[in-house]
């Protein structure tokens, strides 16, 4: 029974880091334009659009934090075999892999801005002084919360994958869940701010992002600020809700019927999912309307 | 990777190409004609079963309903991030409960594995429709079909001006959930078969009892089933080329190129991770 509590309990804290770190890594994300919404920071300028916003698609979002959570976990995973106390041992494998980030961060910017100076697109270094840092800061807090939750997972629960490997599981878990619900927040909500609400943004409109805020050109810290409230939020709970249900499902159904509990569990989880969406995906058709007239039933 | 992708035929093609297919045949069964050589009962068996996981990893992708970018700007349909790396990023999750049910039998660790790539894909989808309906006002509409195969709403309609579709209608979801659920099996059967033969062989190789291997045989196991996953998931992007809406997408008639690819694929890798330890 105490073991059964112990493992809630941990899966409750794993379940919370998780959400902290899915908002951290949608934030970071969106404040160094890490995600597919980059695309058009990189347009803007070939469109005649010269702007003040930090271009650094390293990777897909999936495998950069594949990549820094593995290397956080590995260096953790390093210094604890070495009889480092936990905590300080993953502190110090975040911090280091968080330096990665920068370094990354850093070149990719340069390099993707450099690349566009044909089109008149200057290299900003204030940009790179004060975004850069704001990223790494929001780099660290989602790598800590991932390489403790992958530890607690390891150590507590008992997993079998050794810390670095669970790392680049939930590393990449982690950009894939972030990237699919932050993105579109970022990326038509807010970039496309002039654009139509309730619309998506039409393809000819490609490239014309807004770069002027209420005082001045707007930066990525005003973007990192807006997308916070709503697409950081999401990407946590639903970062989040993945590894508590994952986690709970197990912990507590595992030994019913030899390991068929957690499946039948499992499956209804997925089911509830399933009957949600499709409940909003009619609640929008009511509510939302359509855009144009019912074609007429010829086809 | 880019010269696997120039080899293929132009963008748009469904069909098998004969040369490429004969070629891969040919290499498919050297391979086994090599592990028939060298290998035992057991290794014939696990490349046999991460043959099969390849093909489940393979055909789930196409499953996966994936917009890239112009997703991002709701200028199409699909979650807004890149295929292999979603499919990845599914059946990694379905992984990590697969090889923690491993002790559990073969069936109900893929089982598992499979619910939790299921799960994941679930609850990533669900949220992405929030965030499409209730953070920026805008409902799911499919710029390939004219109505949902699975509830029969209209599409054409939804769609806002200028766009092909956005958000992810009801077979989207449903794509994505199956995607999961078949990348997850896959991962998980990749793993359970390695790890089959690395506590197997390990011991003799290290000279060492079965409990001191079991990390190393674990830890490899892991590594070589993430890496022969990512392998097939980004050859299906490959074939896919950029994004698909999910089943109902005729991209998706694609998928049997794809087979053939991923079978020889995980072959290669998995003869690759068995003579490891047996060599």
């Amino acid at each position: 029974m105490d073991n059964i509590v112990f493992s809630i309990g941990i899966t409750a804290l794993a379940g919370a880091l998780a959400a902290v770190a899915g908002a951290a890594e949608n934030v970071e994300s969106d404040i160094g334009s890490q995600g597919d919404p980059n695309s058009q920071v990189q347009l803007a300028p070939q469109m005649g659009y010269i702007h003040r916003i930090y271009n650094k698609a390293i990777a897909g979002e999936p495998p950069a934090w594949g990549l820094w959570i593995a290397l956080g976990a590995g260096i953790a995973w390093a210094f604890m075999a070495m009889q480092i106390n936990p905590i300080l041992a993953i502190v110090l494998g975040a911090g280091l892999a968080t330096f990665v980030q920068g370094v990354y961060s850093t070149t990719a910017y340069l390099g993707r801005t450099a690349s566009l100076s044909k089109f008149g697109q200057p290299v900003y270094i204030d940009i790179i002084k004060s975004m850069t840092t704001v990223t790494m800061a929001h780099a660290f807090v989602a790598i800590f919360a991932t390489v403790t939750l992958c530890h607690l997972m390891n150590a507590a629960l008992g997993h079998p994958f050794p810390l670095p490997l669970l790392g680049l599981v939930w590393g990449i878990a982690l950009g894939a869940a972030g990237s699919a619900t932050g993105n579109p927040y970022y990326g038509k909500e807010r970039q496309y701010q002039t654009q139509n609400f309730g619309a998506g943004v039409p393809i000819s409109a490609s490239g014309n992002i807004v770069r002027y805020a209420e005082a001045g050109e707007r930066n990525s810290l005003d973007n990192g600020f807006f997308t916070a409230k709503l697409g950081g939020a999401a990407a946590g709970v639903c970062f989040g809700l993945i590894v508590f249900l994952e986690l709970w499902r197990t912990v507590l159904f595992e030994k019913i019927g030899a390991g068929w509990g957690a499946i039948i569990v499992g499956v209804i989880i997925i089911l509830v999912f399933t009957v949600i969406d499709r409940f909003i995906e009619v609640w929008a058709r009511k509510n939302y309307g359509p855009y144009t007239k019912p074609e007429e039933t010829s086809s | 990777m880019s010269a696997l992708g120039g080899a293929k035929p132009a963008g748009g093609s469904t069909g098998i190409a004969p040369i490429p297919a004969i070629i891969s045949l040919v290499i498919f069964v050297i391979i086994f004609a090599l592990m028939y050589r060298l290998g035992t009962p057991l290794a014939m068996t696990a490349l046999i079963g991460i043959v099969i996981g390849g093909l489940l990893i393979g055909f789930g992708v196409h499953f996966v309903p994936v917009g890239g970018a112009p997703a991002a700007m709701g200028q199409a349909p699909g979650i807004a991030t890149g295929v292999a790396m979603l499919a990845a990023g599914g059946g990694l999750a379905g992984l990590f409960g697969g090889a923690w049910a491993a002790s559990q039998g073969t069936l109900v660790a893929v089982v598992t594995g499979a619910i939790g790539g299921g799960l994941m894909l679930a609850i990533t989808c669900f949220f992405v429709n929030f965030v499409y309906i209730y953070g920026m006002g805008i409902p799911a509409a499919s710029g390939k079909v004219k109505k949902d195969p699975i509830t029969g709403d209209t599409q054409p309609e939804y769609k806002s001006q200028g766009t092909e579709g956005h958000g992810l209608p009801f077979v989207s979801f449903v794509g994505g959930v199956i995607g999961g659920l078949l990348g997850g099996a896959g991962g998980t059967l990749i793993y359970l078969m390695l790890l089959d033969v690395y506590q197997a062989t390990l011991p003799g190789v290290m000279k060492a009892t079965a409990v001191q291997i079991a990390p190393v045989a674990v830890s490899l196991a892991g590594m070589f089933a993430i890496g022969i996953f990512l392998v097939i998931a980004v050859l299906a992007a490959y074939n896919i080329t950029g994004t698909i809406e999910g089943p109902h997408d005729p991209k998706f008639k694609r998928f049997p190129r794809a087979l053939i690819a991923s079978a020889v694929a995980s072959a290669l890798c998995g003869v690759a991770a068995i003579l490891l330890v047996m060599v």
